[in-house]
């Protein structure tokens, strides 16, 4: 095989997608921009005015800026651990979905974290947490894990990124400087040579299974935030594997819906094929089963236990939010289960269909972990104003959480035109160890 | 709702009755309550008696809806045959409590067979009918002794009361409760009859007192037909100080527990040594490359 013009094969493929700038395109990075400014405004508005903006109050303390921190950092320890289980153990399809979950890791990882800063009613004692460190906090520990993580995440994101930044700097003729220069600084000299593919290979394998370990402990690091406390609805053994799960589930999950999107968008069809989407489907499946068996034990341990406060959270639930408590635990986890179960629902739509079902229904989980527990706290509230015990997110609160929405798939968008989102590295390295396995004829 | 608003007429008719009497009562809304007024009498430790009118409006249909009647004037009496000697006027409070303390040395004029009658009254105000009770209660007196019988703490109390000849009668069969003070309320420690005029008891050992060890002994007759409510009270040191035990994790101890520390290092050192591998593992890549486009350069 020449590798040197297969490389150039190649980058000739999916230059395209580095270069193209339709109109649809620009008008759709326009409105991502002007959601994110909207965002901008708000977040002014709120660091000028204080939390009065918003809909959290002395008793509802948190609202849906935690819930869209818990989603998105989820989804990047989901990402990470999918990303850590594909490289380590060299999955056959990893090049069509790997580079899409290490971006979807990243991304999450940056955009997640800033949700907390915006639940933070004093912004400007914020360094406070690190002069003033509590290591027996869990919160803490979140920082420390959150930090950690996200620069475990970013070095292992760069390694994977290694072998095609070298592609693009040796046949990058014909594209601007700067993009040339960005890509020799970011390519380190690699020229794949067998020791530097050694190396590069030996510290990638290490990474990923540091990412994995890596993700584990911070999803339960997450989740002790809240199974430490004593709050109804929190103070649960199983809330870290809990959070695994659910996390795995947001995680592959926004990977289909993401592979539906680009497959779509860039014609990705030859390597985003059915069989990867029937793949992450059945995946899908066994971690929706797991997700409802452990939804189920945490709200039937709770509904049997019949402790006072416990028995006031499920009534809440089950009165005040009793079509949100359907929709995230009974449509959110069995239209996903019926769609996936049965094989001739398994279409790349239905896929894509019941994803979109599963994190609309984690979202709501979500919520509704946070909001009816601090709606129903331990003491009972007297004497106070209604807005103070009940919450309803401001539009304050919906213009920021759809800025980090806007902000996660415009940076997708700009790191698509920066690296190809198939790794080429991964086709070739794929098509040598194919050529490898062949017989020889003597 | 209904409810609450007649309680609040009521509340406002019944103030504007007795700070200004030329208001008009609402005697529709009075219609659906029932007037409560009791007297109750403590004899206090210090021997001085407290009398306690209660004057509360009750719905009659609900139960929960009770009205306290606000600053009304009430009136005690020692009550003989002859003559109501009085003792003194309270007014009531937001509660509907009208109180007095009657010093120990006053001379309560007794019936024939010993027993003080105590009136409390309400006068009446235009549109509230006057109101009264009447207790009678025989004087007694309890003696609380703590003492370490052959090293056992013991409470030993004599409960009795003085004849016309001032003669000491014990005290029989009546129910008697030994409690000490605690933060909310008092915590009982032993409940029994007497007999003879006397009861003794072992105080129990795991008692826990104030910061010197004191603690408030009290002996008690409570809601006694013929006695009312007679409390008597010494401070001794038997109470137990309570150690407290420094508990280490906690969110707001000084310092995190020792293994947290290591537990939480060795994941640090474990990961940060990893990323600094990573990172060598990297330039070395980059000195390999540029190695080798020096070479092909050359």
């Amino acid at each position: 095989m020449d590798v040197v013009k297969r490389k150039k094969e190649l980058v000739k493929e999916f230059s395209p997608l580095l270069e193209k700038s339709t109109k649809t395109s620009k008008i759709w990075v326009g409105f991502l921009i002007a959601i994110i400014l909207v965002g901008l405004v708000a977040f002014v508005i709120q660091f000028r005015k204080g939390h009065i903006v918003t809909g959290m109050r002395d008793n509802v303390v948190w609202g849906i800026y935690i819930i869209n921190f818990i989603f998105f950092v989820c989804l990047s320890y989901s990402g990470a651990f999918i990303s850590g289980i594909l490289h380590f153990f060299k999955t056959p399809w990893k090049n069509s979905v790997s580079r899409i979950v290490e971006v979807i890791t990243v991304l999450s990882l940056i955009v997640g974290p800033i949700f907390i800063l915006l639940c933070i009613g004093r912004l400007d004692r914020l360094y406070f947490l690190f002069l003033y460190p509590r290591i027996q906090s869990p919160i803490t520990w979140d920082i420390i894990a959150i930090m950690t993580d996200l620069i475990g995440c970013f070095i292992y994101l760069y390694l994977t990124f290694i072998p095609d930044f070298a592609i693009l700097r040796d046949n990058s003729e014909g594209q601007p400087k700067w993009r040339q220069k960005v890509y020799k600084w970011l390519a380190i000299n690699y020229h794949d040579t067998e020791t530097q593919r050694e190396k590069l290979h030996k510290i990638t394998r290490t990474m990923s299974a540091m990412i994995i370990a890596l993700a584990i402990i911070a999803y339960s690091v997450l989740a002790w935030i809240f199974s430490l406390t004593v709050q109804p609805g929190w103070n649960s053994s199983i809330f870290a594997p809990y959070f695994i799960i659910a996390g795995l589930y947001s995680g592959i999950s926004v990977i289909i819906i993401a592979m539906y999107l680009i497959r779509k968008f860039y014609h990705l069809d030859h390597y985003i094929r059915k069989v990867h989407f029937i793949g992450a489907g059945v995946i899908l499946l066994v971690i929706s089963l797991l997700y409802g068996y452990f939804t189920f034990s945490e709200y039937f341990s709770r509904w049997f236990s019949h402790k006072d406060a416990d028995m006031k959270l499920l009534d809440t639930l089950f009165n005040k939010y009793f079509w949100e408590f359907i929709f995230a635990n009974y449509i959110g986890i069995l239209v996903p289960i019926v769609i996936l179960f049965f094989k001739k629902f398994r279409t790349i739509k239905s896929i894509t269909f019941a994803a979109v079902v599963a994190i609309l229904g984690l979202y709501m989980n979500r919520y509704l972990i946070v909001v009816p527990t601090l709606e129903t706290p331990y003491l009972p509230i007297q004497d106070t104003r209604p807005e103070y015990i009940h919450y309803t997110a401001t539009w304050i609160e919906w213009s920021l959480s759809f800025a980090g929405i806007a902000a996660f798939i415009l940076f997708f968008i700009l790191i698509m035109r920066l690296v190809p989102i198939i790794p080429m590295s991964g086709i070739i390295d794929h098509e040598r160890e194919e050529k490898k396995k062949k017989p020889r004829i003597i | 709702m209904k409810t609450r608003l007649f309680k609040y007429i009521l509340v406002i008719t019944a103030l504007g009755l007795f700070i200004n009497p030329n208001c008009f009562a609402q005697k529709s809304v009075l219609k659906n309550y029932r007037v409560r007024f009791g007297l109750s009498t403590t004899k206090q430790a210090d021997n001085s008696r407290l009398l306690e009118v209660s004057f509360i409006a009750a719905n009659k249909k609900d139960r929960k809806d009770r009205v306290p009647v606000y600053d009304a004037d009430i009136n005690f009496y020692n009550v003989t045959i002859e003559e109501d000697f009085l003792l003194g006027t309270a007014k009531t409070d937001k509660d509907g409590t009208a109180k007095l303390t009657v010093p120990a040395d006053y001379k309560y004029v007794t019936d024939d067979e010993g027993y003080i009658n105590l009136k409390a009254e309400f006068e009446g105000s235009k549109d509230l009918k006057s109101n009264d009770d009447q207790i009678a209660i025989k004087d007694i007196f309890l003696e609380l002794n703590l003492e370490e019988v052959d090293s056992v703490k013991t409470v030993i109390l004599n409960a009795y009361s003085l004849d016309s000849l001032q003669t000491k009668v014990p005290i029989d069969e009546t129910e008697i409760i030994f409690s000490v003070r605690g933060m909310i309320s008092n915590m009982p420690i032993k409940q029994d009859y007497m007999s003879d005029g006397t009861f003794e008891f072992e105080f129990p050992e795991n008692i826990s007192g104030d910061i010197n060890g004191n603690v408030d002994v009290f002996a008690s007759i409570l809601d006694n037909d013929e006695y009312g409510n007679v409390i008597q009270k010494k401070n001794v040191n038997w109470g137990v100080n309570k150690t407290i035990i420094k508990e280490t994790n906690q969110l707001w101890s000084d310092v995190a527990p020792i293994w947290m520390y290591v537990v939480l290092s060795i994941l640090l050192i474990g990961v940060w040594a990893n990323y600094g591998y990573t990172i060598k593992n990297l330039f070395s890549i980059k000195k390999e490359g540029k190695e080798l486009e020096t070479k092909q350069e050359d």
